[in-house]
């Protein structure tokens, strides 16, 4: 079931098109990455998602309904641009925002406790938020983002500004509240953790929906036929191995070893891999996948 | 509506706990009360009287007429006078240091027929001991001259001295007697309270909003709440902080005022003793008009008023004049951040404001001129001028023109400034000049 789906929506601020007719859908229960480059519209679409701002035309429906301004609470959102009061005491100011997400002061600070106690900060609960290291307020974020254990979770390039610690606190989390059944929207740029945990993408750029889907059929699609094998080094004529659909696109010594990526077409294989062994072991061999990172430039520059 | 509350709740208790504030509460009555105290005090200081030595010359021995001066010149809180009758005496006394200065009154041929010289050490003598003397030789002459060379009575040169003419004026529908002093104070007071208010209140906004926007808050906040609404509760939350505060300020101005009075009764007393006993020497010497004291007039002039009026409209003014200007604050508020501040746009909407005060004096003398009429019905300039006015009565439609006015300005105001701020405070790390904002307000949404 899709948790959410955005429908033909369409945004114009006063001097450009920031979304153009872009739809897409999140299933319930996956990790959903927002991918595009700097001003292609993703934090408009996630702002749209918090009704933060309203869509020109087309609809955000969340369980099969047009969004509405109850749903604020079935949503967390730690914004691109966060931060927090400054002169407002920790405890005090996450019971606040938990608050305005209509979660009872009561409530919220038997919960709040126990987050700070695993995040053990409990000991800065009455201090000043000033007071306060950075990774130290990013916990509180983080911990003021899900507290009210919201279905949807949005998080805005949540790895930036990040020290590697709290990045890797922060990515186990996630995956954690992917366990408990939440679902987690999240843009980055940081491709690596796109591959680590994304179930499925979606990449925008110039306002318009451009790419879409799991990780897993994006990356097929995208192969190129590209094996990498590696071979002791010292193999004469090398290329006369290659029996027809094969060509190397490059070589690389690393002492003992050759490293070869070669193109080979399909049902080929076999051919190339009997010609080697009669002269040679193999050392390694596998099908080389594009990267998201690969994928995601050359899609934005295809597109251009 | 229930999330407006909470934001109301923040920004009320956040302020009201500060130290800041209780520092204001208690340092604004001590301010107020000693604006009206340290005069008093100031008034009553004796150490800077000066010391001086009249030699006066003008007896003429032949005619065994008497000195005029000598005797005559009363020693008061600037000066302390002592009389010799050598002069190079005085002088040696002057150079010794022990007295200040030394005042030589010789007679002449010519009009007037004396002259006086001044004599002092290396420091000047003091200006106002001077004054003093010089008019207190002045009137005596003139006393003397009536006297003597036109024949004119005790009574009547006591009369002259002090010609006090008393004044009425009542407004010929209602036959009541008009206070016009009195209620130049009061509008005067209350102007200053709404525009003082609105300043300092107005300034806690922009910093309320523009503090959100810079630590990033902001976007956390509006994932919660709509933008229209967290300004709306900013914007009251901040009002009752200062309505708390003026409410504290009433009270405490009051008991220190009163503690003050009660701590040193005989001060007090005195300054009210001296006022009585001048008017008591002014209602003897005048015969043509009856005694009058001015206290009754001042309670007298203080029922005349009406109160019900003014406080209700001290009301409305008070809070429309703050929403008014504390949305377009709060919209300035939104267009500053880390790196841009908000004078730009803070500027033009404080000049109005700045208008009315400049206009005071010319609204003061004329109460119901054009000037006053206008700048009380523009509703930019009405809550300040049109308390001014209050006092002095104004036709009932002037004051509904103007607080209709007044509201649909408002209504106006609030509209474009969350306009402005929905879209600002998101947007970070940009300089937003006049044009854009302009692009904004014509923006449909």
């Amino acid at each position: 079931m899709n948790i959410l789906q955005v429908n033909n929506v369409t945004k114009a601020y006063v001097n450009h098109l920031a979304l153009d007719n872009v739809s897409l859908e999140v299933r319930e229960g996956e990790i959903f990455g927002l991918l595009g480059p700097n001003g292609a519209g993703k934090t408009t679409l996630i702002r749209m998602i918090n009704q933060i701002t309203a869509p020109d035309s087309g609809e955000i429906m969340l369980y099969g309904n047009r969004i509405k301004a109850s749903d604020v609470s079935l949503i967390g959102y730690l914004p691109e641009e966060r931060g927090l009061y400054k002169k407002m005491k920790a405890g005090e100011q996450a019971i606040y925002l938990a608050e305005l997400k209509g979660v009872k002061p009561s409530v919220a600070e038997a919960k709040l406790r126990e987050w700070f106690e695993k995040f053990d900060i409990i000991g800065w609960w009455d201090k000043k938020v000033e007071e306060l290291s950075k990774g130290m307020q990013q916990k509180i974020q983080f911990i003021t983002t899900v507290l009210h254990e919201p279905k949807l979770l949005i998080f805005d390039e949540p790895f930036s500004g990040f020290d590697p610690i709290n990045a890797n606190m922060l990515k186990q989390e996630i995956i954690s509240l992917k366990a408990k059944g939440a679902t987690v929207i999240f843009s980055t740029h940081n491709m690596e953790s796109v591959e680590e945990i994304c179930d499925s993408i979606v990449l925008i750029d110039k306002a318009k929906n451009i790419l879409q889907g799991s990780v897993r059929d994006i990356k097929q699609n995208f192969k190129s036929n590209e094996y990498e094998i590696i071979v002791p080094s010292g193999i004469e004529n090398f290329d006369m191995l290659l029996p027809e659909g094969c060509s190397l696109l490059r070589s690389e010594n690393n002492g003992d070893t050759d490293v070869h990526i070669l193109k080979i077409e399909k049902g080929k294989n076999a051919q190339l891999l009997g010609n080697i062994l009669q002269v040679a072991d193999i050392v390694s061999y596998r099908e080389v996948l594009p990267t998201m990172n690969d994928i995601f430039i050359k899609t934005v520059q295809g597109y251009e | 509506m229930n999330k407006i509350k909470i934001i109301i709740k923040r920004e009320y208790l956040t302020r009201v706990r500060k130290k800041s504030f209780l520092v204001m509460t208690i340092l604004g009555p001590l301010l107020i009360s000693a604006l009206w105290v340290i005069p008093i005090f100031l008034s009553q200081a004796t150490d800077s009287q000066s010391n001086i030595i009249v030699v006066d010359g003008t007896g003429v021995k032949e005619k065994d007429a008497a000195p005029l001066f000598e005797g005559k010149l009363r020693s008061d809180k600037n000066v302390k006078i002592e009389y010799m009758n050598d002069l190079d005496k005085a002088k040696l006394l002057l150079k010794e240091g022990s007295t200040e200065a030394v005042l030589s009154i010789t007679r002449i041929n010519g009009m007037p027929p004396i002259k006086s010289f001044w004599y002092h050490g290396d420091n000047e003598i003091n200006a106002l001991a001077m004054q003093d003397i010089e008019t207190q030789i002045s009137t005596l002459f003139k006393d003397y001259y009536l006297k003597y060379n036109c024949g004119v009575s005790d009574s009547a040169i006591a009369f002259i001295n002090n010609p006090k003419v008393d004044f009425y004026s009542e407004n010929i529908n209602t036959g009541e007697r008009t206070f016009r002093e009195i209620k130049m104070v009061l509008g005067v007071a209350l102007g200053f309270m709404i525009y003082f208010f609105i300043f300092l209140f107005g300034s806690q906004v922009i910093r309320s909003v523009s503090e959100e926007k810079m630590n990033r808050i902001v976007e956390v906040l509006v994932s919660s709440i709509k933008p229209t609404q967290l300004l709306i509760g900013k914007l009251v939350g901040i009002a009752l902080v200062g309505l708390t505060q003026f409410l504290l300020w009433i009270v405490l101005t009051f008991a220190v005022v009163t503690a003050v009075q009660n701590a040193m009764p005989e001060r007090f007393a005195s300054v009210q003793q001296g006022k009585i006993t001048m008017n008591e020497q002014i209602a003897n010497a005048e015969q043509l008009s009856e005694p009058t004291n001015d206290n009754p007039d001042i309670i007298q002039g203080l029922f005349s008023i009406n109160y019900s009026v003014v406080i209700g409209c001290f009301l409305f003014f008070f809070i429309t004049g703050y929403f008014l200007y504390g949305s377009l604050f709060g919209a300035v508020g939104s267009l500053i951040d880390v790196d841009t501040d908000g004078q730009q746009f803070t500027l033009p909407i404080t000049i109005p404001l700045i208008i009315a005060m400049v206009c005071l004096p010319t609204i003061m003398n004329n109460p119901s001129g054009p000037m006053a009429f206008w700048l009380s019905i523009i509703p930019f300039t009405s809550p300040i001028i049109m308390m001014m006015r209050i006092p002095f009565g104004v036709p009932g439609w002037q004051i509904l023109l103007s607080a209709g006015l007044m509201l649909i300005t408002i209504w106006g105001s609030v509209w474009m400034s969350a306009k402005i701020y929905r879209t600002a405070i998101l947007l970070y790390g940009k300089k937003i000049t006049y044009k854009e904002i302009w692009k904004w307000l014509r923006f449909k949404n």
